[in-house]
């Protein structure tokens, strides 16, 4: 009864494992595997392999919230936003228990037409035009 | 008697003058000032003392009392001059914004002023795993699951943009820190944002949640089953063999409990403080 | 012996004592050798503790008359009328002023009213003297100099050479003693007590310090190298600092070459460090960032030299803040943009 009762809700258990294996301390990386949140076909049909982070657009290859990063999803190349990581970052300001993206074109607009996580509001912060990818969000917090 | 009452009562306003220039040397001075007088407090009132006893015994069981956790200076040499500035900031502080009493594993409701938020205030509603930080810079972390999502927030409490806070359920649970809720089962950090709070009389004792929590399976985030943690909240018997457990202890370090540099007994420092927040909220 | 006649004078049985009681200390301790080594520890300069010799009674005289002394030679530079004061200058573009010896207490951090966070050190203005004016010619013939001292000692430790300084001022003795390079114009007599409200908030300074000693450290840590890899078939080459430079041409090693050795517990400066808050009851200074030193360590306070602060130096209290000055100063200063925690809430 015990092992039984402790089987993940539906909603963890998607296609590849529940608990990362990549080091919560430093941001997204490459090889990082990530959740893609959208409601987009490609990031959301299973398959036997994670989306992995293959390249990160950023100076120091280190990928926060609102870089852009490279996945490998689905044996093909994507370009994602990092809407959040396992990190803490900045205090008054959230953690989120899984890595995020939300995938986009080569040309920045969002692939999915909706996002299933919260969206930190600090995004509106940054610099960067993330305007198509915040009017699609659900939920801020 | 009458002599002995004076000198105690004359320095004890000694001390009061001295404003804790050096706390060890204040405890060591207190506990001979309660040694001598037994008891007898205030000078002028030599007659009405066991009346003013009862009194102050009274109020522990009527109203429960409070310090919270930051204003306990950590213990360091430092000059006790710079927690005495900090605290006056920190009162300067809660006489605008109303911190209401809460520990580990109360349900708080957060509102901060954020100007990328719509209409610049935002909410946050989650169970507090963990208070940590002294002074200013004190923190606490809430923790709720929106939308399927882990969500935690570090708060500082002393941070400008704090709007309001409010305790939603005033409770206490089986530990100091429950970051181990990272590692259970979602439905033990899920806390809906449009629950009613809780009511509870000041004078009601804190009821502690006894509640133990399911854990995710293993590998989990930290060890939770090793004695450094002494996490007292999670069902190990659903999820890790009598072995485990006892292959557990094997980092346990029983010779840290007689460790005495290790203690810290802020007790009277505590009642001290107090004392001095209370009389400075009041004016 | 001649440290303490001065101050014994008024005790003159107990002189007597200690002077009979010397004689076969002298003695004794050139016999066995031991007792010479445990002579030699103890002081170079008196064979005896500063109160071998004074009954208990006698020790706490002094102690109490130490302390009288020391609070009425502070009362007394509070009084104006007691001498003629120097003349006060105006402040000019190119005047240097002299800066104070404060105690660092720690940090804490500090928000802007736009919600920005910073962290702040605490300085601590204690008894806060100028000990001594040197004139051009007599520091090093290119400007004046004034020298500070802070944080009241005990005399009994200390040599007679030092503690005359103080008698000439009329000051107690200080734990710490600085000089400061100032022009002609900022010159301050000796005995005036300087405050926190020296500097106030929005200007820039500069902080030296004695760094925290770390003792003997290998290269990673004192210079930053990287060191060599874990594994790859390494043999005991992990933090070593590798190749010390060409070999046979220079045939040698060039001076300078950074090697391991004693890190820190020298002095370092940190230059251009905003004043965010004065507390001026307490004289504590509220300066931006972090501080060389360790808690409670004595640093030196001054204007910035950074000219791009310059402008915000520009007309301070001129020498420097004086107490019995008209000047009415509120307990807390604060820069405009700094959150005081008592104000409503922004936003």
């Amino acid at each position: 009864m015990a092992f039984s009762s402790m089987t993940l809700p539906k909603m963890l258990t998607t296609h590849y494992r529940s608990f990362s294996v990549s080091t919560v301390v430093t941001a997204l990386q490459k090889l990082t595997r990530v959740r893609v949140v959208d409601n987009s076909s490609l990031g959301n049909s299973p398959y036997h392999r994670s989306p992995r982070v293959i390249h990160v657009y950023t100076k120091n290859g280190v990928g926060k919230v609102g870089d852009t990063v490279l996945l490998a999803i689905k044996g093909q190349k994507k370009k994602a936003l990092i809407v959040g990581h396992k990190m803490p970052g900045s205090r008054m300001s959230p953690r989120f228990d899984s890595n995020n993206v939300v995938l986009i074109e080569e040309n920045g607009n969002p692939t999915g037409t909706r996002i299933k996580a919260p969206i930190p509001t600090h995004l509106r912060k940054l610099e960067g035009d993330y305007s198509k990818l915040l009017a699609i969000a659900q939920r801020f917090v | 008697m009458a002599a002995c009452t004076q000198r105690t009562g004359a320095l004890a306003r000694l001390i009061q003058n001295v404003q804790f220039h050096h706390e060890r040397m204040f405890s060591v001075f207190s506990l001979r000032l309660q040694a001598a007088g037994s008891g007898d407090k205030p000078p002028t009132f030599t007659p009405p003392s066991k009346p003013v006893i009862l009194d102050k015994s009274k109020p522990e069981e009527a109203a429960r009392r409070f310090v919270s956790p930051e204003f306990i200076p950590p213990r360091q040499r430092t000059a006790p001059l710079k927690f005495f500035l900090e605290r006056k900031d920190m009162i300067q502080r809660r006489r605008v914004l109303n911190i209401p009493e809460f520990y580990v594993g109360s349900v708080l409701s957060v509102t901060t002023s954020d100007p990328h938020a719509s209409n610049n205030t935002n909410r946050f509603v989650g169970i507090c795993i963990q208070r940590s930080g002294k002074g200013l810079g004190a923190t606490f972390i809430l923790r709720n699951i929106i939308d399927g999502q882990g969500v935690e927030i570090c708060y500082e409490l002393y941070n400008p943009r704090m709007k309001h806070i409010e305790v939603l359920k005033l409770e206490k649970r089986l530990d100091d820190n429950l970051m181990y809720l990272r590692d259970a089962l979602p439905e033990y950090s899920t806390f809906a944002f449009d629950v009613k709070p809780v009511h509870l009389s000041p004078t009601q004792e804190v009821p502690v949640n006894e509640m133990k929590v399911r854990m995710k399976p293993r590998p989990w985030s930290k060890r939770w089953e090793r004695p450094k943690f002494n996490i007292k909240g999670i069902r190990f018997d659903l999820c890790l063999t009598p072995e485990q457990m006892e292959h557990a202890q094997k980092w346990a370090e029983p010779w840290r409990q007689y460790d005495m540099l290790k203690e810290y007994d802020t007790s009277t420092l505590e009642e001290k403080i107090y004392q001095e927040v209370q009389a400075e909220l009041r004016k | 012996m001649a440290v303490w006649t001065c101050r014994l004078l008024r005790l003159s049985d107990a002189l007597v004592y200690r002077a009979t009681a010397i004689l076969p200390r002298t003695g004794a301790g050139t016999s066995p050798l031991g007792s010479v080594l445990v002579h030699c520890v103890r002081t170079a300069k008196t064979s005896t503790w500063w109160d071998e010799h004074l009954t208990a009674d006698n020790v706490e005289f002094l102690k109490r008359d130490v302390a009288e002394d020391y609070s009425r030679l502070t009362a007394a530079k509070l009084n104006p009328l007691k001498d003629e004061p120097w003349p006060r200058h105006e402040w000019e573009e190119q005047s240097r002023r002299v800066g104070l010896v404060a105690v660092k207490l720690g940090m804490m951090p500090m928000w802007t009213k736009s919600g920005d966070r910073h962290v702040v050190t605490m300085l601590q203005v204690q008894d806060c003297h100028v000990i001594k004016h040197m004139p051009k010619d007599e520091y090093d013939g290119r400007s004046a100099a004034l020298v500070v001292g802070a944080k009241n000692v005990s005399p009994f430790y200390r040599s007679v050479e030092y503690l005359e300084k103080f008698q000439n001022a009329g000051v107690p003795p200080k734990q710490k003693l600085t000089t400061f390079r100032v022009t002609e114009n900022a010159v301050i007599k000796p005995g005036t007590p300087l405050y926190a409200a020296h500097f106030r908030p929005g200007q820039y300074v500069d902080i030296t310090a004695k760094t925290i000693g770390k003792g003997f450290q290998g290269v990673m840590k004192r210079w930053g190298f990287k060191g060599q890899p874990a594994t790859h078939g390494q043999t005991k080459t992990h933090r070593r600092p590798g190749s010390l430079g060409p070999g046979g041409d220079p045939a040698k090693v060039f001076k300078g070459k950074k090697m391991p050795g004693r890190m820190g517990n020298v002095y370092d400066t940190a230059f251009g460090l905003k004043v965010w808050r004065v507390n001026t009851k307490n004289n504590i200074l509220y300066v931006n960032g972090s501080v060389p030193g360790h808690r409670n360590c004595l640093v030196k306070v001054r204007d910035t030299v950074l000219p791009r602060h310059l402008e915000k130096n520009k007309n301070p209290p001129f020498p420097t803040y004086f107490a019995d000055g008209d000047e009415e100063l509120p307990e807390d200063l604060y820069t405009e943009d700094m959150f005081q925690f008592g104000e409503p809430l922004p936003e």
